[in-house]
C-alpha cells in the first residue's frame, strides 16, 4: 500500500530513528498541484523535512582574511558559487546542514543548495 | 540558483525527498523543486526553473585561493571542522547502501551503473552525460567532446573531486599535479593557463559530483561516458 505524502509526512517521525531521513520529518504543507511531466507526488516522502535550517548570508569576508586568521584552515572543503560580486565559499560541513545558502549580493538574489 | 519568482526573493528550505533527493520548497507558495536542476516539481510555479542555475564546485580552501585570489566566504553559526567531508561522499565505494525511506521515493531506476556509483554528471541546454569515477581513475585525464566543444576531466588533486573544464585540445596528459593539454596549455593547482604562461578564466559546463541513481533521476536517458 502506498500512503498519501501527507499522511507519510505525518507519520514518518513516528516510525524512524536515526540517520538524516529518520529525523521528525515536519508535516508539508502541499498546494494542490499541478504536477511537471512525469512527477508523481505519491513518491515524495516529508523525511528530514524541517530539519535543515537554510543559511541565510547577511555577512561575507575574505577567505584569506580568514585563512590568515585561523578561522579557515588550508585543507578545510569549501563550496564555491558564483554571486553578482565574485566567486562567495561556503564551508562544505556548515553546507551539509543547512544544505541550502541564500542571500543577495551586488543587488541580485543567489541561492546554492547542496 | 535565483531564488527570485516574478520579481520576489521567495524563502527556500528543505521539506523532504523524492528520487532519493532532498526537496526544496518555497515558503510563499510551496511549491517543490528540484536542488539540481532548479525546476518546479509541484504547485503553482511549475514550469519555472530557479535559473540560471550556477555551479558548486567542491575545492579545498587553498584551491579555491589558487582559482580566485579574492573570493570571499560566508560562515553561519553553525560549528565545523577542519577538513570536512561530504556526506554521502566521504565513502566512494558502489557498496553503500541507500536507506528505506529515501529507496522508496525513488522512481524507475536505470542499471547501466549501479545505483550507488559516483561520478561526474555534466549538463547543458543540449547535452546529459554522466563520467563515472572509476573511467576518470582509469584515464586520469580525459578528453572529451561537449556540444561541439573539447572539455578536460579529471580529478583535483587536492579535495579529490572531479571537474570538467572547456579548453582546446586533443589529449591531456597527468605529469604530476598538473594536467598538460596538447595545445601547450596547463592546468595547475585549478589554474588553467595558456601556452604562454597567461592565467585564464575557467569556463565550466554545468556539473555536479554525485551518485548515479541522482544524476539519472534527474536527467533521464543521459549518457554515459564509456558506454
Amino acid at each position: 500500500m502506498r500512503m498519501t505524502p501527507r499522511l507519510l509526512a505525518a507519520i514518518v517521525g513516528l516510525s524512524l530513528a536515526g540517520s538524516v531521513a529518520g529525523q521528525q520529518g515536519r508535516p508539508v504543507e502541499l498546494p494542490d498541484g499541478p504536477s511537471k511531466p512525469g512527477f508523481d507526488i505519491e513518491r515524495f516522502g516529508g523525511a528530514g523535512g524541517g530539519f535543515f535550517e537554510t543559511f541565510y548570508v547577511e555577512a561575507t569576508q575574505p577567505l584569506q582574511q580568514a585563512l590568515d586568521d585561523g578561522i579557515v584552515s588550508e585543507d578545510m572543503r569549501v563550496m564555491v558559487t558564483e554571486v553578482a560580486t565574485g566567486k562567495l565559499a561556503l564551508v562544505t560541513s556548515q553546507m551539509a546542514y543547512h544544505h541550502i545558502a541564500q542571500g543577495t549580493a551586488g543587488g541580485k538574489d543567489w541561492m546554492a543548495t547542496f | 540558483m535565483v531564488p527570485t519568482i516574478d520579481g520576489v526573493m521567495h524563502h527556500f528550505e528543505n521539506v523532504g525527498i523524492y528520487d532519493g533527493l532532498f526537496v526544496m520548497q518555497d515558503t510563499e507558495s510551496k511549491t517543490l523543486w528540484n536542488h539540481i536542476s532548479g525546476e518546479a516539481m509541484y504547485g503553482p510555479h511549475v514550469g519555472k526553473t530557479l535559473g540560471p542555475i550556477g555551479n558548486l564546485l567542491q575545492l579545498d580552501v587553498q584551491e579555491a585561493l589558487a582559482v580566485d585570489p579574492g573570493m570571499e566566504v560566508a560562515i553561519s553559526d553553525r560549528p565545523y571542522a577542519g577538513r570536512s567531508s561530504v556526506p554521502g561522499q566521504g565513502t566512494l565505494s558502489a557498496d553503500a547502501e541507500l536507506i528505506g525511506m529515501f529507496i522508496e521515493t525513488l522512481g524507475e531506476e536505470d542499471n547501466r551503473r549501479p545505483r550507488m556509483d559516483m561520478g561526474l554528471g555534466v549538463w547543458t541546454d543540449a547535452s546529459r552525460r554522466y563520467y563515472p569515477m572509476e573511467e576518470i581513475r582509469a584515464r586520469g585525464a580525459l578528453i572529451d567532446r561537449l556540444d561541439d566543444r573539447d572539455i578536460v576531466v579529471f580529478i583535483e588533486a587536492r579535495s579529490a573531486t572531479p571537474t570538467a573544464i572547456f579548453v582546446d585540445s586533443d589529449s591531456a596528459t597527468i605529469e604530476g599535479n598538473e594536467i598538460r593539454l596538447d595545445s601547450g596549455a596547463v592546468i595547475r593547482a585549478g589554474v588553467l593557463f595558456d601556452a604562454q604562461g597567461n592565467r585564464q578564466a575557467r569556463e565550466q559546463p554545468q556539473q555536479i559530483f554525485t551518485r548515479w541513481y541522482g544524476y539519472i533521476l534527474t536527467f533521464p536517458g543521459a549518457e554515459v561516458f564509456g558506454q
